[in-house]
């Protein structure tokens, strides 16, 4: 009888439950102390997770994985539209995406920007500046992944002994444009710079640690995986939208960008200006590249969503180019050498763009790394 | 914060919990409940916290009036000047855009339009229900039905105590001055089973019942022109139930919180579906607003005395008010005069509703209710009308999707709700197996908030 009644209590709800919930709070700190790496379908969440806050990835790594496949695919859960790739992306002591040696000879030119830059979905060799590089014949400097703040990349030319160089701020329209910043975030930004790698690396292992639960993402895949459309509603379908194009091929686009396309948008000259006068006083020079959405770019080939005949489009990369050039700012708009290839690799099913992912592939990296070597010429000097 | 999320169960409640139950004193107590109240409520938004504490004060000092005073007049203004400020601020911040656009859509109607621009407000969360708490208070006082507390932290504690925070129950003061009187002499273990068993089953039926239901019939109701038949009344029948388990579950959560901390909250669902006619499911139903609609609305109007006709309009008056505080928006003010009508029907027709087998006055009931959903759950006037057509004339269609999980959860749902105990009527004392089984369901409700947003409780926008 006695023992019964311990039995009881110990299974009682108010021993049980309270016991399970702080298992389930020190299972998950326990999977956080292993790295992300296995539980991410892409290099770039795996590399950057617990970069150092000076840098966009962690530094000195290589991820390797067979089987990537497209952010946009993975944004509105439908795993029968991810294109499989293998991808390699390695990263040097500053945290960039270089290959090893690449501070070996200073470049031909720093390129800045966001994820076109980094290469999302390309590996290594397949990098816009690899490629520009290939074509060059001496580096071009992947900078990809931060806001082209003027003060870190002049103290990153000076470590690339790159004097009187040309940054080239590739710009995509899908993305929003960045602000010049406050003095108060120029001040935080410098004293960032100043943590040595090894505190930067501790604070970004504890900061990942802190925001990320390998937990939270093997459940959401579970999950993921009966909010299918078939048998649960996929609630993430609404933030892609799904184009058919003339050659049968779907292609994915993001609902946001998809919804602002025939907004017009103001084009931010003043913030260039800004930033080519802040980068020459370092004595560098500033050129604009600017990447058109994959939805401007299939846009004539769609199926579905048909564009309604006679619709007006905002030339928005055009006049982006139109005004940087009266303010005096070279630049470059990739619109029309990526329409005419994409126009020409359609009925082959060669695309420029993945169909499952925001960014272009290697097809389109090739495309755009001609078209600025043949558009930058003047200024793109080997050393 | 909402009771289903992970900083709630790994933080705020252990930490409340262990400070609450270390600390020894009345005012200790009633201080920490307090303060973890706005600590609770800011994580929603901190600045709406000094709304909270405006509301408290005002209310408190007019207490402390009301128990000083004896003249009437005094008296009086203690009553009206803070009950005044805060539907006042109620109004203000629920009903004001609802206002304007309800003058400019009947000044288009009558021909000269008027274009009131609506403000930017953000309707604090909860605004109706601390707003009725510290009301009653103020009402209870003044008719000597409580005596009001002479101590601002017991006070405070009773308006911002964080289980019955921000979607109630609409808790009196005098169901809780006895616990809260109590409180330094409170057993921490004595109703601690039963605290959890409660926070568990209103777990269950939150996260494995309302939100599955909800994950499959809100996305077919954003499309519901593309509904057939037999889809617009699946989509009733899991918002009846998704209703009824995603509040119902948050009042076992907030019930098993009180107990952990020695209060007794009182009961908000008694088995609704289970009710024998309109009138009755009212009297079962979110059982603390309808009691406050009844004793603070329906019977200052005259209650049920007086002809037929002045207990129709006091019905009528009350249901559309009822209806009002749900949402500022037509279709809630249509629901809650629909359900009013319902009433008024049921007082004519009771004695030969009452001559129906019992189990045709239950189904009768809930098919009314479900129908009445087809317009509290619709966003504007055409969606209403498209979705009783749909429900009362045949469309074929295709299949939503997730119908077979969503038949499957039906059933389920239905046979607890039309056939099974409520919590209030369990015992709470489970054999190791049932306790098992319990924390299986509960790890699978771990699992499901990691791997997806915590869902807000429906009526936190009330």
């Amino acid at each position: 009888m006695e023992a019964s009644i311990r039995v009881k209590s110990r299974w009682a709800m108010g021993r049980v439950v309270p016991r399970l919930v702080l298992l389930a709070c020190l299972g998950d700190v326990g999977m956080r102390l292993e790295r992300v790496d296995p539980w991410t379908f892409r290099a770039w969440e795996a590399l950057s997770a617990y970069r150092s806050p000076a840098a966009p990835f962690e530094a000195n790594r290589r991820f390797e994985k067979t089987d990537s496949y497209g952010d946009l695919a993975a944004l509105g859960n439908m795993p029968e539209l991810r294109q499989y790739r293998s991808e390699v992306f390695t990263t040097d002591a500053l945290g960039f995406r270089n290959p090893p040696g690449a501070w070996s000879r200073p470049p031909a030119a720093i390129v800045v920007g966001d994820s076109f830059v980094v290469g999302s979905g390309v590996s290594d060799d397949e990098t816009v500046t690899s490629r520009l590089g290939a074509l060059l014949g001496c580096p071009v400097y992947n900078a990809g992944g931060i806001d082209p703040d003027p003060d870190r990349l002049l103290a990153l030319a000076r470590k690339l002994n790159l004097d009187r160089g040309l940054v080239i701020h590739q710009f995509a329209e899908d993305f929003e444009m960045p602000a010049a910043p406050s003095e108060a975030r120029r001040r935080y930004q410098k004293a960032l710079a100043a943590l040595g790698p090894e505190v930067g690396s501790l604070v970004g292992r504890v900061r990942g640690m802190l925001t990320i639960s390998p937990l939270q993402i093997a459940s959401e895949h579970a999950l993921k995986s009966w909010e299918n459309g078939r048998i649960l509603p996929n609630r993430y379908v609404g933030r892609v939208v799904r184009g058919r194009l003339a050659s049968g091929d779907s292609m994915l686009f993001l609902s946001y960008f998809f919804g602002k396309f025939h907004q017009k948008r103001e084009v931010p000259t003043a913030y260039w200006t800004w930033l080519q006068k802040e980068l020459r006083a370092g004595g560098l020079e500033l050129a604009v590249v600017i990447v058109p959405s994959g939805y401007r770019v299939y846009r004539p080939f769609l199926v579905e969503p048909k564009p309604k005949p006679g619709e007006a489009v905002d030339d928005y990369p055009g006049r982006v180019e139109d005004d940087l050039r009266r303010a005096g700012i070279p630049a470059l708009n990739l619109t029309a050498p990526l329409s005419a290839a994409a126009a020409k690799g359609l009925q082959e099913k060669q695309y420029l763009y993945w169909r499952d992912d925001i960014h272009w592939n290697v097809q389109g990296t090739e495309v755009a790394a001609q078209a600025i070597r043949d558009g930058l010429r003047d200024q793109l000097r080997c050393r | 914060m909402l009771f289903n999320s992970l900083p709630f169960l790994y933080l705020f409640l252990p930490v409340t919990y262990f400070v609450f139950w270390w600390l020894t004193t009345k005012t200790r107590r009633y201080a920490w409940l307090a303060f973890t109240g706005y600590v609770f409520y800011s994580f929603w938004n901190y600045k709406f916290c000094a709304l909270m504490l405006f509301s408290t004060l005002v209310s408190f000092l007019a207490g402390l009036g009301l128990l000083r005073w004896q003249d009437p007049r005094r008296r009086r203004l203690c009553l009206v000047v803070p009950v005044t400020l805060d539907l006042a601020l109620l109004g203000f911040f629920k009903y004001t855009n609802f206002a304007l656009t309800s003058v400019n859509g009947l000044s288009t109607w009558l021909g000269a339009p008027t274009h009131f621009a609506a403000f930017d407000i953000v309707l604090p969360v909860g605004i109706s229900f601390y707003t009725f708490h510290t009301v009653t208070y103020i009402v209870d006082s003044y008719q000597r039905r409580i005596t009001p507390t002479t101590s601002f932290f017991e006070f405070a504690s009773y308006v911002s105590l964080f289980p019955q925070l921000v979607a109630g129950p609409i808790v009196r003061f005098r169901q809780i001055s006895d616990d809260l009187g109590n409180i330094d002499r409170a057993e921490e273990t004595r109703d601690l089973d039963k605290g959890w068993s409660f926070f568990v089953m209103g777990m269950i039926k939150k996260v494995l019942l309302a939100d599955t239901i909800g994950g499959i019939i809100t996305p077919a109701l954003a499309n519901y022109t593309e509904l057939s038949t037999l889809g617009a009344w699946l989509c009733m029948l899991g918002f009846a139930y998704q209703v009824y388990y995603d509040f119902g579950g948050y009042s076992d959560m907030a019930v098993g919180l009180g107990y952990m901390f020695g209060l007794r909250l009182p009961q908000n669902f008694n088995s609704p579906f289970q009710a024998l006619n309109i009138a009755d499911f009212w009297r079962r139903w979110h059982m603390s607003m309808s009691s406050f609609f009844r004793d603070y609305v329906y019977i200052p109007l005259g209650g049920s005395r007086g002809s037929r006709w002045a207990v129709s309009r006091n019905l009528m008056v009350t249901m559309l008010l009822a209806g009002l505080w749900h949402g500022a928006n037509w279709p809630c003010v249509l629901w809650g005069g629909f359900i009013g009508l319902l009433l008024v029907v049921h007082g004519f027709i009771a004695p030969w509703w009452e001559r129906m087998p019992s189990w045709s006055q239950r189904a009768g009931t809930f098919f009314l209710f479900v129908v009445s959903l087809a317009i509290f759950r619709s966003d504007n006037l055409t969606m209403i009308g498209g979705m009783v057509q749909l429900m009362f004339s045949w469309h074929p269609g295709p299949n939503m999707v997730g119908i077979e999980v969503l038949t499957a959860l039906l059933l389920v749902s239905g046979a607890l709700a039309h056939f099974g105990p409520n919590t209030f009527e369990m015992e709470h004392r489970w054999t190791p197996s049932y306790v098992t089984g319990f924390a299986v369901a509960f790890g699978v409700c771990l699992f499901v908030l990691y791997g997806s947003a915590a869902a807000p409780f429906l009526y936190f926008q009330f």
